[in-house]
């Protein structure tokens, strides 16, 4: 494989429909802004290699279907996730008023431990807004997420909301808090740290995993 | 025949957008396509003649063995809405409730399914210049009014992401409101299990029903995607859910494969879709167990319904009834009612 990396964490963009979770994975993956779009089906997904703090990450991101029911059939995709961008939109009040079911969700269905950060999604649209950067930030808090609002459409902290999300997941693994080799931690070793770890303990090495989840 | 049928000629000066709205992609190859359009034409002026002999005869559209084979080879543009609307029940439904649709949209309001039908207005057939919202006249009011009558008439279904699709493809065809509105209930109400309602359980039931299926048949592509731990809704539920639209060459000029597929829907049912699924895996077996991980895998997935092979809606048609084996609909029955209950046990 062409790609080398460190690291291979697992993301989910969830949200309510329409919230520009498409748009959000668009600009990241692509910089741009998808004017076009189809809406979701199911699920989808995307991946970018990104440099964190020294190190090669490879996000492997699934994007979700938004509408209530279609949750049913993504909750599988859940499993394993390391990381989430919660995604509401700034004028739409009733897209807030769902993210305590979308964060139940994740955290049930994924991992308690899931790093998660929340997007007010839209930020352009300041004119529009329903939702003040101040209550959601509360939220936030009283959820122990991170929270940026982001702009699929001028790109703002669409890069910074990913980064950031990688940055904890590393720092936990840092500090011990996350485990990468515990089963479901959304979290894989990529072939540079293959490599690293196999010299130092080569009867031991990690089997090399196909780049799946 | 209409003139959309006859020209499928490299776009006279430029034209990029065909008849019916839809943009030619960009990269599109006439001269590739050259030898199967030119082939292809010949078939449609001759199926045409047939249809017009058939049509005109008193039989007219009892759904015959005759009618089966003819629907199988293409039913005509300018006949495709009458014998949809004659073989699936559409018409006379309509015909035994005069003004109901209208009276739908005169009835009593329903906000909630306003909003989640407005949220994918402008996601509908981005590409097709006559769903824009500049577009005159736009189809989006069409649209919005045939998913709003359809999700009153039927409430517990409501509007679920894909009927969009369905509706959208539907309006383009009839060019009505209210044959769209009908031919939508039949596929909804009668031809497809649930796969719109909130639950999902056909379109869950389905999915695994297809699996099974692939075990049986393609036992190699079924062990790749259990070993790595892919569920087959991450690769199938879209077409399922659109009825390949938007997922086959849906171009109704030229490249007409959804059209084709949906003549054998309505008059067969949904045993076709199953049919289209495990030919098109079939076909690319090789290509498929190639795929090293997930990433990959949804990737082949997605570039087997592109290409050749479904463009040339004519001999793939003809695959579809003979490439994939016997398919009963008392197997598909059975493998309904097991898929169905192993659901049911698992939550
Ligand atoms: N103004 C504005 N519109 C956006 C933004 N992100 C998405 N949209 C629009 O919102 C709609 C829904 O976006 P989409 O990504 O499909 O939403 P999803 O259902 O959450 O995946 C589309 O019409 C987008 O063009 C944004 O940051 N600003
Ligand atoms: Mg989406």
């Amino acid at each position: 494989m062409a790609e080398t990396y460190d690291f291979l964490f697992k993301f989910l963009v969830i949200g309510s429909a329409g919230t520009g979770k498409s748009c959000l994975l668009h600009q990241f993956i692509e910089n741009k802004f998808k004017q076009d779009s189809n809406h979701t089906i199911g699920v989808e997904f995307g991946s970018r290699v990104v440099n964190v703090g020294g190190k090669t990450v490879k996000l492997q991101i699934w994007d979700t279907a938004g509408q209530e029911r279609f949750r049913s059939v993504t909750r599988s995709y859940y499993r394993g996730a390391a990381g989430a961008l919660l995604v509401y939109d700034i004028t739409s009040r009733e897209t807030y008023n769902s993210l305590a079911a979308w964060l139940t969700d994740a955290r049930t269905l994924a991992s308690p431990n899931i790093v998660v950060i929340l997007c007010g999604n839209k930020k352009d649209l300041d004119p529009e807004r329903e939702v003040t950067f101040l209550e959601a930030s509360r939220f936030a808090q009283e959820n122990e997420l991170m929270f940026l609002e982001t702009s699929a459409l001028t790109g703002e902290n669409v890069e910074e909301a990913f980064l950031k999300c990688a940055r904890t997941i590393l720092n936990k693994i840092d500090s011990g808090e996350l485990d990468p080799e515990r089963m479901g931690s959304g979290i894989q070793y990529g072939d540079a740290s293959l490599r690293q770890l196999r010299q130092p303990r080569s009867a031991q090495a990690v089997a090399p995993q196909p780049c799946g989840c | 025949m209409r003139r959309a049928e006859r020209s499928p000629a490299p776009p006279a000066c430029g034209l990029r957008v065909d008849p019916y709205g839809f943009e030619r992609p960009e990269d599109f190859d006439y001269a590739a396509y050259d030898e199967f359009l030119s082939a292809y034409l010949a078939v449609l002026t001759r199926r045409a003649l047939k249809w017009s002999r058939l049509l005109q005869g008193d039989s007219g559209l009892r759904r015959t063995a005759t009618v089966k084979r003819y629907i199988r080879k293409g039913v005509p543009l300018e006949h495709r809405a009458r014998v949809w609307l004659a073989v699936s029940g559409a018409q006379a439904q309509m015909e035994q409730n005069p003004g109901y649709y209208q009276r739908l949209l005169r009835g009593e309001r329903n906000p909630e399914l306003e909003e989640a039908i407005r949220t994918d207005l402008s996601r509908t057939f981005p590409d097709n210049v006559r769903f824009r919202k500049m577009a005159q006249p736009c189809l989006q009011k069409a649209l919005s009014d045939v998913l709003l009558a359809y999700g009153l008439h039927n409430p517990g279904v409501g509007y679920c992401q894909g009927m969009n699709f369905i509706a959208g493809y539907l309006i383009l065809i009839t060019k009505s409101e209210e044959e769209s509105f009908w031919l939508l209930d039949a596929l909804i109400g009668r031809i497809l299990p649930d796969y719109y309602g909130p639950a999902m359980l056909g379109l869950k039931t389905d999915q695994e029903v297809l699996a099974e299926l692939v075990r049986v048949k393609l036992p190699a592509v079924a062990a790749l995607l259990d070993g790595h731990g892919v569920l087959w809704t991450l690769v199938v539920s879209r077409w399922f859910i659109c009825l390949f639209v938007d997922i086959l060459p849906v171009e109704i000029s030229v490249l007409q494969t959804v059209l084709r597929i949906w003549d054998c829907l309505f008059n067969e049912g949904s045993k076709i879709i199953f049919r289209v699924a495990l030919t098109l895996i079939k076909q690319h077996e090789a290509f498929i167990l190639e795929a090293t991980g997930v990433p990959d895998i949804c990737d082949k997935f997605r570039q087997i319904t592109r290409g050749s092979f479904v463009v040339e809606c004519h001999t793939f048609m003809q695959k579809i009834f003979s490439h994939p084996g016997s398919l009963s609909m008392t197997t598909i029955t059975r493998l309904r009612e097991s898929c169905r209950a192993a659901l049911l046990a698992q939550r």
